[in-house]
């Protein structure tokens, strides 16, 4: 890379800085503008392999899907389901068999061509060998048959509304036979960018993909920029290492990009509920007075003002405003110390409150651990490191009192449905609304899902802290950026510069 | 009576007291989250403005005073109890093979840091102020250890020592009788330097997350927490920021300064060390 | 001096074999089976032991060490059960980075301490020696952390003068790397320096007092002519030795500064691999960390026996 500002660079190096940001490959354009040659978009966890089908975590999908791995099926930026690597879908009468009509002159990168085999063989590798909990959702594909090599038929075991949308997630990534060796290392997809270069600890390089079916990205290259630190995160944008921050973890930090002629501020809503968990499975959280007393306990519009600037919504149970069964609950249990103390009758308890050292759960924890007192709950906060201990202590052996995490999986209300999940909730009312809504018509669906999210609030199944807000902070002069971040995937092809 | 010495005194003065006091009094509660008085302005009650939580900044700089003392104390407290007799030891048999063996042993844990072992403790058991404690006092054993061992070696060649030897006085009673008090002062200057050190480092390791858990108030943690805010509200970082530093520079300067009071030949030992 | 060595070698190597069974007991403490966390929170237990048998982490603890530390010796490190890549060049790559972050914040420390602190002692008397001083006294408290975030804010946010953190390799771009590096270095270097001035001035104000060199100035040499001819070398001694100790504690303590600057280097791995429990990077990382310490004092020792026989 030359600069003009080398010739200048002895005793100018305010000259040079303007291009001198980015550290990872691609990012050099820097702020001056004119050719827009590629972007920095700077993020929070650094995956630690590229094989979503086998580790946890929003980090994966949020970097690989609709950017390299794609669907037959994506989510556009309203929620509707839209065709990708499916010109077409046909659904029969009974809503159990969907016939896929595949685009033709599809290729993965490693040079095979998309084929209804590939269709097949993904869809058995959920099954087979994908090592995570959401792949439930897939439990409803009863066969996968191929009518020729570019119509598939899939059959379910009953019908469900879920299917399809679960099919525009990671659990619909399509994954070459051939290609399927080193995932954690070596992603090979359909999708309009590569796997450029993987600094480890550092930046993901993804390339345009030159053999792309579609419409080629306005980007050739955008970089994956990791940080640990918010305030290392912020300072990069501010001194042009980055161009986009994909989600601020530091909003009391906003003002710095306050600027309109240099910056600007994208804020939305997310599917992330930030969940103040309890163990419904043990003392003293399953004693639903005790969960109720929680829900009263807490001033949520304190916290949010509090822990998270604000920036935020406030919801109080499992649904997001974006999907179309969402309600505002919270009415349900609207702050009041007095009739906390009376649910508590007295008592007073302590809890564990293992939370993940990630900087909402640790600001949150310290607000909700302040508001308990007041009703004689003494929460002991532990930050356990995220992901691993976390998801270990936590998650896996459940052995936790309180905690606070942000769900951000799309429509996961199943969770609840789950009694061996960490929640340890168990109520078959809830399940079987569940289950009646992901068989029952669109109106069916929304009326049960509605009673089913009002079911969980009632019960106090847990606490919900807010919504996770989407805000994104970027140079002025990006465009594309999504005002709601309800996809798992950050769809990096709408992106560009001018 | 030097002027290092009185500033030093003075600035560990400050902080004790501010540690004492806070066992009983503290302006407000220093962990009452109050969204009202979200980034209060200094005044009215709270002398140095409330953070992002509405937390006085003042009480909280109290009772993280109490966190710094309470973690020097106990990691200078296990140094200097596992260092001082291995260091008499290796000082008073300077040629036996238990010399030599302290004294590697010494040089390996010295390889482990403290931020180190910290991290390492932090993983098995948990971080916390505990572990905290515990990595920073083991890491500061091998300084204690050659401080004791230098000071012995030379006490062990004064006349007094060699004409108990001559009394057929036993080992022990001699390291306890004629060593321990002759070597105390320049383990008390060690401590005092090791107590600074110890400050440090759980500043470093609170500002990485290994450190003092929330929201119990600790300078380390009150300095990264305000990092957010850094742009916007400088003051959160400043008061937590000039406590450490202060701290640090109290204790430096007592224990420089007791070096020169207590035994102004001493000095050599030490910049050889 | 031969034997001197060779002593010195063996008690290196027998440290380092002592550090491998601690750190690799200590490492079998961690909760949580390599097998199962590498396969998320829902295997089955079919695939838990298959993988485990893949590991090699159902085999008696003697034997896992008898292997690690064996490729070890080879410079095999393993591979990550998480990541499933080779560890050996993950290392490498951030000892190289954190390497250059120390030296060149260990070079500033020296160009700040030599001439301040022989200054300090020169004029110990005269106000501005005192400065120095005092100054240095303050540097010393302030953490390297604080004075990292500060130059950023002043030179990065501020000024926009510089970049605010990230590493560029040299290979890529000299430039970047160099201006990249310049606040990760300060912020080293201004803390060391001030720690190491203190022990220069005591050094060389100790060396000052010694018989020679009012010999030597009794000669009608010039006070810096006669500390320059007959002082440095003795002044060195102590200097070195707190060198080693700077560098050997910077290796790990430079964690925050890489954390203020995201630069990714061996302290940030560490804790990327206790954050992911990635235990045989951790146990590999731990283990470069504590050999490097044992190096330099290795180093720290012969130089000195070299620099002053009467230690030997």
């Amino acid at each position: 890379m030359r600069r003009i500002g080398t010739w200048i660079a002895v005793g100018g190096l305010l000259l040079a800085t303007a291009a001198c940001g980015g550290g990872g490959g691609g990012s050099k354009g820097g702020s001056s503008g004119g050719q827009a040659a590629s972007l920095a978009v700077g993020f929070v966890a650094e995956p630690a392999n590229l094989d979503f089908t086998s580790t946890e975590g929003a980090a994966i999908p949020q970097a690989l899907l609709v950017n390299v791995y794609e669907g037959l099926v994506k989510l556009d930026q309203d929620g509707k389901i839209q065709p990708l690597l499916a010109e077409k879908w046909d659904v029969s009468a009974d809503r159990k068999t969907y016939t896929f009509t595949l685009r033709k002159g599809v290729t993965f990168t490693n040079g095979a061509p998309f084929t209804a085999d590939d269709v097949i063989f993904s869809l058995d590798r959920v099954k087979k060998d994908w090592q995570l909990k959401i792949k439930a959702q897939l439990d409803v594909v009863d066969r996968v048959e191929k009518e020729d090599e570019s119509t598939v038929i899939v059959t379910l075991k009953h019908p469900s509304n879920g299917f399809l949308y679960s099919m525009a997630t990671r659990l619909g990534a399509m994954f070459s036979r051939t290609g399927v060796a080193d995932l954690a290392n070596k992603p090979v997809g359909t999708g309009p960018y590569q796997l450029g270069s993987w600094k480890r600890g550092d930046s993901i390089l993804l390339g345009a993909n030159p053999k792309y079916w579609g419409a080629k990205p306005k980007l050739p290259a955008v970089t994956l920029k990791y940080f640990k630190d918010a305030t290392a995160m912020n300072n990069a944008l501010l001194t042009s290492g980055i161009d986009v921050i994909s989600a601020v973890q530091a909003p009391e930090s906003l003002q710095q990009f306050a600027d309109p002629n240099r910056f600007q501020t994208v804020e939305g809503t997310t599917n992330g509920e930030v969940v103040l968990s309890l163990n419904n499975g043990r003392p003293p959280f399953n004693d639903k007075k005790v969960r109720q007393a929680v829900r009263y306990a807490i001033d949520h519009k304190a916290l949010l003002d509090t822990a998270w600037a604000g920036r935020g919504q406030l919801i109080g149970s499992m649904v997001p405003p974006t999907d179309p069964w969402y309600e505002d609950r919270t009415g349900d249990y609207p702050f009041n110390v007095a009739k906390a103390k009376e649910l508590l009758g007295g008592k007073t308890y302590t809890v564990k409150m293992r939370i993940p050292n990630l900087p909402y759960a640790v600001a949150s924890a310290q607000v909700v651990k302040s508001q308990l007192a007041q009703v004689g709950i003494t929460a002991d906060i532990e930050p356990l490191e995220f992901p691993a201990r976390w998801l270990d202590v936590v998650f896996k052996q459940g052995d936790y009192d309180m905690s606070i995490i942000n769900h951000v999986e799309p429509r996961d209300m199943g969770i609840f449905a789950d009694k061996s999940y960490y929640f340890r909730y168990d109520n078959p009312e809830y399940g079987k609304l569940l289950a009646a809504a992901d068989q029952g018509t669109e109106q069916e669906q929304i009326d049960d899902l509605k009673k089913a999210a009002k079911l969980l609030s009632d019960d106090a199944a847990a606490d919900w802290l807010f919504l996770f807000p989407n805000l994104i902070v970027a140079k002025k002069g990006v465009t594309g950026l999504p005002k709601n971040g309800i996809a798992e995937a950050f769809d990096f092809t709408a992106l560009a510069k001018q | 009576m030097n002027a290092g010495l009185i500033a030093g005194a003075v600035l560990v003065g400050i902080v004790v007291l501010a540690a004492l006091v806070s066992f009983v009094w503290t302006p407000h509660d220093p962990t009452l989250v109050d969204a009202a008085g979200k980034l209060r302005e200094p005044g009215g009650g709270y002398l140095l403005g409330a953070d992002k939580f509405g937390r006085d900044t003042f009480s909280q700089l109290m009772v993280g005073a109490r966190t710094t003392l309470y973690v020097g104390i106990v990691a200078v407290g296990i140094a200097a109890l596992i260092g001082t007799p291995l260091g008499m030891i290796a000082g008073m048999t300077p040629r036996g093979w238990l010399s030599e063996l302290i004294m590697r042993v010494n040089d390996l844990v010295f390889a482990f840091p403290a931020l180190l072992l910290a991290v390492m403790l932090g993983a098995v058991y948990g971080a916390g102020t505990l572990t905290a404690m515990i990595a920073i006092g083991v890491a500061t054993v091998p300084a204690f250890a050659r401080v004791a061992r230098a000071a012995t070696m030379q006490v062990m060649v004064t006349d007094y020592i060699l004409a108990a030897r001559a009394a057929g006085r036993r080992r022990v009673a001699i390291a306890v009788r004629h060593v321990l008090p002759n070597i105390g002062s320049m383990l008390i200057v060690q401590a005092s330097v090791s107590f600074a050190i110890a400050i440090l480092a759980e500043a470093a390791l609170s500002f990485l997350g290994f450190g003092t858990r929330p929201p119990i108030p600790s300078w380390g943690r009150m300095l990264q927490e305000s990092q957010e805010l850094l742009f916007s509200t400088p003051r959160l970082a400043l008061w937590p920021g000039l406590a450490i530093a202060l701290a640090v520079l109290g204790f430096n300067l007592l224990g420089d300064g007791l070096r020169d009071y207590l035994d102004p030949k001493l000095r050599r030992i030490r910049a050889e060390r | 001096m031969i034997l001197y060595l060779l002593k010195r070698l063996a008690v290196l190597i027998a440290s380092t074999a002592v550090a491998g069974v601690a750190v690799f007991a200590f490492m079998a403490l961690l909760p949580g089976d390599p097998a199962e966390i590498a396969l998320g929170v829902n295997a089955t237990p079919d695939a838990v032991a298959a993988l485990r048998e893949r590991f090699g982490t159902d085999r008696p603890p003697p034997a896992q060490f008898a292997d690690w530390f064996g490729g070890l010796v080879h410079g095999d490190f393993g591979t990550s059960y998480v990541t499933s890549s080779p560890i050996g060049p993950q290392i490498g790559d951030r000892l190289g980075v954190t390497a250059v972050l120390v030296l060149g914040g260990m070079v500033i420390a020296l160009l700040i301490a030599v001439p301040a602190g022989t200054f300090a002692a020169v004029h110990h008397r005269n106000p501005l020696g005192v400065a120095i001083s005092a100054a240095s006294q303050v540097g010393i408290a302030i953490p390297a952390f604080l004075a990292g975030i500060l130059l950023v804010f002043v030179f990065a946010v501020k000024a926009q003068a510089l970049p605010s953190g990230g590493y560029v390799p040299i290979a890529e771009d000299p430039q970047a790397w160099l201006l990249g590096l310049l606040l990760p270095w300060l912020s080293l270097g201004l803390v060391q320096g001030a720690v190491l001035t203190r022990y220069v001035r005591s050094a060389v104000l100790d060396v000052m007092r010694e018989d020679y060199l009012r010999t030597a100035r009794a000669k009608g040499r010039g006070r810096m002519g006669a500390l320059w001819r007959h002082g440095l070398r003795n002044a060195s001694v102590p200097v070195v030795t707190v060198l080693g100790l700077q560098l050997a504690t910077l290796l790990i303590g430079a964690v925050v500064v890489e954390r203020v600057f995201v630069i990714p280097g061996l302290g940030d791995l560490l804790l990327n691999g206790v954050a992911g429990r990635d235990l045989l990077l951790v146990q590999g990382v731990v283990m470069v960390l504590v050999v490097a310490v044992l190096l330099i004092n290795f180093v720290v020792d012969v130089t000195y026996a070299v620099l002053d026989p009467r230690l030997r």
